[in-house]
């Protein structure tokens, strides 16, 4: 029987001995190349109870177990090293995402914090978030409004307290702080939309560079997300709607972070579930294209989702009717205020 | 201050009436996890915090714990080296096959084997042994500790393939990982059963103890194989 272990290949007879072998070379990279990989999948691996470091020795592949011990750990060291080394295109997307979404939660608090901290000078200035941090860290004090300025009115009769000195120093530091957040966020979105562009083509043409992106982060992983079913896809990120259908009786989710995607977004409520299980179809389709096949973009999707949107709305034109006011209403989990529901996103 | 060797490579240090855990650290001068050094008539030990250690737990809870100076060790669930610094502390002149699973610990783990001469790291899934069997040579003892829903199946594959005749498996069995609202009671009762009748290793239950207050809802388990 022949067997595979780090330092070589052992032919062992029926009793367990080793009869022959084939050493490796001692060097270091090599070794941990094949301790990653080993060429010959389909051999037998070492019985329970085999020695690996004394055969090691009678084999003459080591002197001492000293030995044993200092090549092994340099070895699986750099073979470990190796294996979370791989910095594919689809991490740096991830990351990208995540990052995305730091910013956003840090941009906002922050703004919210400014419109508090310059109301007490210009309450009027009915600016908020971006347009507020860059207008503070342009002008500053409301007496630094220049005329052309459409907010020149407001300034020159606020009610607001003077802002002056120190205070407005801190105050348009900490408004340029926040432009500064505004910048990389959508240095971060050009880089995403470029990087989705090259690794990814079809799935950006089908779902957008930026719910592309999103789905691979949620997935984990380009090649993790071609494994998921078209199913998963139209619902990854309403887990919390999706696990309420599945413990309770709440209905399921119909999209999730596809809803975002203006061809569903922007049709009327009871074509939505239709376009979205159409589109999470295209997408799984796209993805498999980018991972497996590699050979750039592939237009006959985008045209055949098209169509297939086309003839949905086409078949569906206007909401269907209920039969039973009350049997309907039981059906849905939230019913109250459904409508409200299908924008604001509780049930997606 | 005064020392006790209370396991083998384990000391309990006696400081203004607080008793201790720590071992002698291997690499003096360096923290790994920042845990405190003290230096007690020339030797730097390592202060070993049982809240963040189950095999620590395991001692406080007067485990006869098997590690020996000489010991081979298969730690499955490595994380991120907290406990397997430790073990390497205590085996001196032995060694630790550290086997974890996730890319990301997997980088603080490296960074611990870089300065400690007896871990080997490998970043494979403790539920295939076959994957680490051509690297991974027969042990002395198993420490499990990986909050897997089929922990007990992982533990008898593990040690069927690398555990020797009468060696030691240390298992820190965490229920809720089991069974989120299932008594706790219940499923370690489940899973002791489950260790000791269903499968072929043979383990026969030497001692098994919950880790109360220091790891809530875990038990401690220690099993011998007789092959």
């Amino acid at each position: 029987m022949k067997i595979i272990t780090w330092f070589g290949i052992l032919t062992l007879d029926d009793s367990g001995k080793v009869v022959e072998w084939d050493m490796l070379s001692k060097d270091t990279g090599a070794l941990a190349e094949r301790l990653v990989q080993p060429k010959e999948t389909n051999m037998a691996i070492p019985p329970a109870g085999f020695d690996l470091r004394t055969a090691a020795i009678e084999c003459g592949f080591v002197g001492s177990t000293g030995e044993y011990n200092t090549l092994l750990r340099d070895v699986s060291i750099r073979a470990a090293k190796k294996q979370i080394s791989g910095g594919t295109p689809d991490m740096g997307i991830i990351q990208a995402v995540e990052a995305l979404d730091d910013i956003d939660d840090a941009a906002n608090s922050l703004s919210e914090r400014l419109a508090e901290w310059y109301g007490m000078y210009f309450p009027e200035v009915g600016l908020s978030s971006e347009p507020l941090a860059r207008f503070v860290a342009k002008y500053g004090s409301r007496s630094n409004v220049s005329p052309d300025d459409r907010l020149y009115e407001k300034a020159t009769s606020s009610m607001g307290a003077e802002l002056t000195g120190l205070d407005e120093e801190l105050v348009r530091g900490f408004a340029e702080n926040i432009c500064t957040l505004y910048d990389s966020r959508s240095r971060i979105e050009e880089y995403l939309i470029k990087s989705m562009e090259t690794t990814a083509p079809n799935l950006v043409n089908i779902a957008g560079a930026l719910i592309g992106a999103r789905l691979v982060s949620m997935a984990g992983g380009l090649e993790k997300l071609a494994r998921f079913p078209s199913s998963t896809i139209q619902v990854i990120g309403a887990n919390r709607a999706l696990f309420k259908h599945l413990r309770a009786r709440a209905p399921s989710p119909k999209h999730g972070i596809i809803f975002n995607h203006p061809q569903i977004k922007n049709s009327p409520w009871w074509q939505r579930g239709k376009i979205a299980r159409a589109l999470a179809a295209k997408i799984s389709l796209a993805v498999r294209m980018d991972v497996y096949s590699g050979n750039g973009l592939n237009e006959s999707l985008k045209t055949e989702l098209d169509a297939k949107i086309e003839s949905i709305k086409a078949a569906h034109p206007k909401p269907p009717k209920r039969e039973s006011k009350g049997g309907s209403v039981k059906g849905k989990g939230r019913s109250q205020n459904k409508q409200q529901n299908n924008k604001s996103g509780g049930r997606r | 201050m005064s020392t006790k060797e209370v396991s083998s490579g384990i000391f309990e240090i006696t400081e203004r009436g607080g008793k201790q855990l720590a071992t002698i650290n291997l690499v003096p001068g360096a923290s790994v996890y920042g845990e405190k050094l003290v230096e007690i008539e020339g030797c730097e030990y390592r202060i070993w915090n049982p809240k963040r250690s189950k095999l620590a737990a395991m001692m406080i809870k007067k485990f006869n714990i098997p590690i020996e100076r000489d010991s081979k060790v298969l730690y499955l669930g490595a994380a991120s080296g907290t406990t397997v610094s430790h073990v390497s502390d205590i085996v001196s002149e032995g060694i630790v096959y550290a086997v974890e699973f996730s890319p990301r610990t997997m980088r603080d783990l490296i960074g611990l084997c870089d300065v400690r001469p007896n871990i080997i790291p490998i970043l494979a899934d403790a539920n295939r042994p076959q994957a680490y069997a051509h690297i991974v040579e027969e042990v002395d003892v198993i420490f499990q500790d990986v909050a897997q829903p089929n922990q007990s199946e992982i533990a008898a594959v593990n040690a069927k393939q690398f555990l020797k005749k009468d060696g030691h498996l240390l298992l820190s069995i965490k229920a809720r990982s089991i069974d989120t609202v299932a008594n706790p009671k219940n499923v370690f009762k489940e899973e002791v059963k489950k260790l000791e009748h269903e499968f072929d290793v043979g383990f026969e239950i030497l001692d098994s103890r919950e880790l109360m207050p220091f790891h809530e809802d875990h038990l401690g388990v220690m099993a011998r194989v007789r092959k």
